[in-house]
């Protein structure tokens, strides 16, 4: 993985974790402590379906990508790793 | 019907106690906001008072109107200290004259922002007005009927009167019944430059003319029902809106609602005697269209303690007989009025309790 990718891929997770925490509300967890391969619906970080749809908001508002077919993209929503490697992968076709 | 119990949160804390605390503590100066540049006051309340893991386990997504709701109902029950009560026969009225407007700007403020696709559906369904009845429901598990009543200074005495009809008609064997309001920047605005603010923060009650207000933010629930228990605070003898009270009895007390937020209050000395002593509350919590609410639950307190509370603040211009001191006392009927913009008068009469 060339090293720029890397740090793009870092910045993105670190801030997902940060919008993640406030905009859904965590009260219990700091943005450090979720972890990129933790599995964020059910168990794991205990997100619901409500939180998913927050999620495809933050997505839009904060990184200007639109997922349309949310039922068909859970492999995407599974955790921080996966987010952030759509957002990478899509923000670099958008650009 | 009776008060069985009693839920508040205010700028002084939560709690009955903490009321109780205030009302000997007198006024203390309220906190300091800064409205576009220009410095003014609020009572505020702090998020501390609100925090409450165990009661809002399941409401991380909930609003500081609807937490400050949940909290007061949830206490207004424990208060009561009734064990074995049927959560299916407790009904809910939320009473607010502004509801969730501070959600609602948030709300408009990111169409504005990010478009209407990209608003978030949390902040959308915490800015409906029965927001914060449905998270007491929720977090209370209570499964009665729940309403909220909106109105801009009648509220929570239009909550008062349904209270009484859905008691009188069997429909709910207790009703949780109270008022929420929360202070925001856009009420700030309002307040700041439509109303005339406290210079130093102190609501002058008795001034009445100009009518100086702070904007204050809360609630309070009273846990209703009509038989009596070991807690009952007192009774609500009437509630009356615009109505003739020619034949009510005279009244130990009058506690007026005079919070500023009439341009000219001197309406209040159409009601008030020289015979009957006078007091006001709103400089211990604010400014609010639901402040009756808040005036209310000193009364209780009054009924039950049988003793009267000082006023906090007693600039008395127009020489009226206020309250100067806090002392035991016998009472038997409390009268709280409130005007409105209409100089139409709503009345909550509160009695020692009668089996």
């Amino acid at each position: 993985m060339p090293s720029n990718e890397a740090q793009d891929l870092a910045r993105i997770k670190k801030t997902l974790k940060e919008l993640l925490v406030a905009d859904l509300s965590l009260e219990d967890i700091k943005p450090e402590e979720i972890r990129d391969d933790e599995v964020l619906f059910g168990e794991g970080l205990g997100l619901d379906s409500l939180d998913a749809v927050e999620i495809v908001v933050i997505l839009q508002r904060k990184f200007g990508l639109e997922v349309k077919d949310l039922e068909n993209r859970k492999d995407v929503f599974y955790s921080i790793d996966t987010l952030a490697k759509y957002i990478y992968e899509n923000k670099k076709n958008i650009s | 019907m009776k008060i069985l119990g009693i839920g508040i949160v205010f700028n002084r804390g939560r709690g009955i106690d903490s009321l109780e605390k205030a009302l000997h503590e007198g006024w203390q100066a309220p906190a300091g906001v800064e409205i576009k540049g220009r410095k003014s006051f609020a009572y505020k309340v702090d998020q501390p008072t609100i925090s409450d893991r165990t009661l809002l386990k399941n409401m991380r997504r909930a609003d500081k109107l609807s937490k400050m709701a949940v909290v007061a109902a949830s206490d207004a029950l424990a208060g009561s200290g009734i064990k074995d009560l049927n959560r299916k026969r407790v009904g809910i009225i939320t009473a607010t004259a502004l509801g969730a407007h501070v959600t609602t700007f948030d709300f408009l403020d990111d169409i504005l922002e990010y478009g209407d696709a990209g608003v978030s559906p949390t902040t959308f369904s915490n800015s409906v007005h029965n927001a914060a009845g449905s998270y007491i429901s929720s977090a209370l598990g209570i499964e009665g009927p729940t309403l909220t009543v909106t109105q801009f200074f009648f509220a929570f005495h239009s909550a008062l009167q349904l209270a009484q009809v859905w008691l009188h008609e069997d429909r709910c064997e207790y009703v949780l019944a109270g008022a929420v309001e929360q202070y925001g920047d856009v009420l700030g605005f309002v307040h700041d430059t439509k109303l005339t603010p406290a210079p130093d923060g102190r609501i002058r009650p008795f001034n009445l003319k100009p009518a100086y207000q702070v904007p204050g933010e809360g609630s309070v629930f009273f846990l209703l029902g009509n038989k009596k228990h070991d807690n009952t605070f007192c009774e609500i003898h009437n509630v009356s809106i615009n109505a003739d009270e020619k034949d009510m009895p005279q009244a130990d007390l009058d506690i007026i609602d005079t919070d500023g937020l009439l341009e000219d209050e001197t309406v209040y000395t159409r009601c008030v005697s020289s015979a009957v002593p006078a007091a006001a509350y709103a400089p211990l919590f604010g400014s609010m269209l639901s402040g009756s609410a808040f005036n209310c639950a000193a009364g209780a307190l009054m009924m039950r303690k049988q003793k009267i509370y000082a006023n906090p603040v007693t600039d008395n211009l127009h020489d009226l007989n206020i309250v100067m001191n806090t002392v035991p006392c016998n009472i038997e009927l409390i009268r709280c009025i409130r005007y409105n913009c209409f100089n139409e008068k709503a009345a909550v009469y509160l009695r020692n309790a009668r089996d």
